[in-house]
């Protein structure tokens, strides 16, 4: 009895055997579910922090974005920083009306976001409290 | 009148009257105001007499009314509608006295125009308010077009009547100084401070009136506010940025007509007339990289004060954009000149090549040009059509500070920082950052208010002015393109989704608050042709032959 008990065990999916399944999983959640699932073990921390699947979610409605935003994203702190900074509150606020500006135009204006962001965390000449805070009207609810 | 029920005698059960709840009328029931059904063409008539009592109202009692906390329960819509009427009758007929017939049911925490705490006050469903709201537009807006001297746009407390009596009185005052009478204008300065206590100084007018008192009785004492430091000018430059979207604004915009006009060009510069800590450019740099056909290289001459204690501020900020640029991989350049006013710039300082494509920078920096005579903003103007830029690019304060006339001028001062503080707060709640903010605008108004002659240096003017002088210097409009508006909408809905707007008037941008236009934005190239001749214009003609 045991025995098959142990048979069937065995022979049952464990998604942690296959990595590239639980990738393409990944890839397609939204940014709150990737958080979570970086919370669940260390394999699933190490996926879900990866910078691909980061990528995958910022340019997810981009239908080419061409080979060149890569390297300037990660050079400036990589796509996950980007979502959580930029992209997700982009998403949120100029969600309600989505007629109004394409993805690649609301990803042009966090990148530019973006890049301030770095330069500001590259200065630290200004004082500790001014260190990203040309980002912070982003987390402030909106006062609609 | 016993219940009509005793009749069915026969089966000795009282049948109660009809519930109250029947007689509402249903519908208004769901949105949460309790009308009876047999009242409901009374409401409809009500509600019409107000409409055309409300019109023919002066607004500034009709702002009161909707602007304040809700003296009745609207929920009864019956008799809100008749307190509603009663009172603009009333005030109609006592313009003096407008909260005198207001019931003090309900003593509101000083509020905003948009009191979220009107679900506690009278637990109205929030659909209902909606209702209310999109009934009542004065309710949302200040009153729209266009205000007369004595009124305000800002309107916001129960102590309104004070607020009235503030901005009369600042006013008065101005005229006082104007006419020189400075004896009775510091005595009327007095009163005002003591007015000050009685109104809330956290928002709305009498924050801003603060600020304006504060300045007048600068000028009256002639103790002018000490020039800030320019360091401290950048910090509070740098929070000012921070919290508000004007800046970004301009900056993006900008940057945006920029990199469009750079278009095709292997070799780039950019001249920015106010480098303060480099914010702008990063953007530039990146969306340069990202650019289809790749980067070109970028030059970029950054002009500031010189800074103190042997610091080469302008040398560091260069080398934090270098860095930007290496990281992604533009290749970058920077230099710095260091002149305390624009007009001690020269063209041979800026080292400008013939064969790249040269872009001009002017963020709020042009009208510090237009001081007294002999103005330099002609022959500054003219060295820049010189340089033969693909683009210039200009944002400018959307009022007119420089009239001569100081009434006048404070006046439009008054006005336009009243609904620049108020967009402030829509933008930032978060302490300290807004009051530093709001100090970078302080020292504007100071300026405007306290000084003359060559020490008053915001002296802003609308963008019709500045077409006709960029017009006349040898320019002629680029149209900032679609892309540059759909950037600033979408800037401005990061903010708040209520209050700013952007519109576009001839190719250029304006952002506004509640349509009230506050900062401009436009793009200019060389006109082709030789370099027009000055034409005499009396006070501008004044050529600088260097």
């Amino acid at each position: 009895m045991t025995r098959d008990k142990e048979e069937k065990r065995r022979q049952a999916l464990c998604i942690n055997d296959h990595v590239d399944i639980l990738l393409e999983i990944l890839k397609r959640l939204d940014g709150r579910s990737l958080c979570t699932a970086a919370c669940v073990c260390r394999l699933w921390r190490a996926l879900a922090t990866a910078d691909s699947v980061w990528e995958h979610l910022c340019l997810r409605r981009i239908a080419s974005p061409g080979s060149s935003v890569r390297p300037v994203v990660s050079a400036l702190g990589g796509h996950r920083r980007l979502y959580m900074l930029c992209v997700r509150h982009l998403l949120t606020r100029l969600g309600r009306d989505p007629g109004s500006s394409s993805a690649w135009d609301e990803l042009q204006l966090s990148l530019s976001l973006f890049c301030v962001d770095y330069y500001e965390r590259l200065g630290g000449r200004f004082g500790d409290t001014a260190a990203t805070s040309s980002l912070m009207f982003l987390c402030k609810p909106v006062n609609v | 009148m016993g219940p009509s029920s005793t009749s069915h005698a026969g089966t000795g059960k009282l049948i109660p009257p009809f519930p109250p709840q029947t007689q509402l009328d249903g519908l208004l029931a769901g949105a949460g105001y309790k009308v009876r059904s047999s009242d409901l063409h009374l409401v409809a008539q009500r509600l019409e007499s107000l409409e055309s009592a409300m019109v023919s109202s002066p607004s500034h009692v009709v702002s009161h009314l909707a602007s304040d906390t809700v003296h009745y329960n609207p929920a009864d819509l019956v008799s809100w509608v008749d307190s509603l009427l009663s009172e603009l009758t009333h005030s109609h007929h006592h313009p003096s006295n407008p909260s005198s017939s207001s019931s003090s049911s309900s003593t509101s925490p000083p509020s905003r125009p948009l009191p979220v705490d009107l679900d506690d006050l009278f637990s109205v469903p929030s659909d209902a308010i909606n209702w209310v709201q999109s009934e009542m537009p004065l309710s949302q807006q200040p009153p729209p077009p266009p205000p007369p001297p004595q009124q305000l746009t800002v309107v916001t407390t129960m102590e309104e009547d004070s607020g009235i009596r503030l901005v009369h009185a600042l006013m008065t005052c101005a005229e006082l100084v104007q006419r020189g009478d400075l004896h009775l204008a510091g005595a009327l300065v007095d009163e005002m401070t003591a007015l000050l206590t009685s109104i809330n100084t956290e928002c709305g007018i009498g924050k801003v009136a603060g600020y304006f008192i504060d300045a007048l009785s600068r000028r009256i004492v002639g103790a002018g506010s000490v020039p800030a430091p320019p360091h401290e000018t950048e910090i509070l430059y740098h929070h000012f940025y921070e919290t508000s979207p004007y800046l970004k604004f301009a900056h993006f915009t900008a940057n945006q007509a920029i990199l469009e006009a750079f278009e095709g060009y292997d070799c780039v510069h950019v001249i920015d007339f106010s480098l303060m800590h480099g914010l702008q450019w990063p953007a530039l740099i990146q969306a340069l990289a990202l650019r289809p056909g790749g980067p070109p290289l970028l030059r970029l001459t950054g002009i500031g004060p010189p800074s103190p204690d042997g610091r080469d501020t302008l040398r560091e900020i260069g080398l934090g954009l270098a860095e930007v640029a290496r990281s992604v991989n533009v290749r970058f350049a920077f230099r710095g000149v260091a002149a305390s006013r624009l007009e001690d710039v020269k063209p041979w300082m800026l080292q400008v090549n013939p064969n790249e494509a040269l872009a001009v920078n002017s963020i709020m920096q042009l009208h510090k040009l237009l001081g007294p005579d002999p103005t330099p903003i002609e022959s500054v103007l003219s060295w820049i059509r010189g340089l033969n830029p693909k683009i210039v690019t200009l944002v400018e304060q959307e009022v007119n500070h420089n009239q001569t006339g100081f009434l006048d001028r404070f006046t439009e001062a008054l006005y336009y920082y009243s609904t620049v503080f108020d967009s402030l707060e829509a933008a930032c709640q978060i302490q300290p950052d807004k009051a530093l903010a709001e100090m970078y605008l302080q020292m504007e108004i100071c300026n405007i208010v306290c000084y003359e002659g060559a020490a008053r240096v915001e002296r802003h003017e609308p963008l019709a002015k500045w077409r006709d002088r960029f017009n006349r210097a040898g320019f002629r409009p680029l149209h900032l393109g679609s892309n540059a508006f759909k950037q600033a909408s979408m800037l401005l809905m990061l903010f708040s989704t209520e209050g700013y707007s952007v519109e576009e008037n001839e190719g250029c941008l304006r952002l506004g608050w509640h349509s009230r236009p506050l900062i401009a934005a436009s793009a200019w190239q060389a006109s082709p042709g030789p370099l027009p001749l000055p034409l005499p214009m009396g006070a501008d003609d004044y050529w600088n032959d260097d």
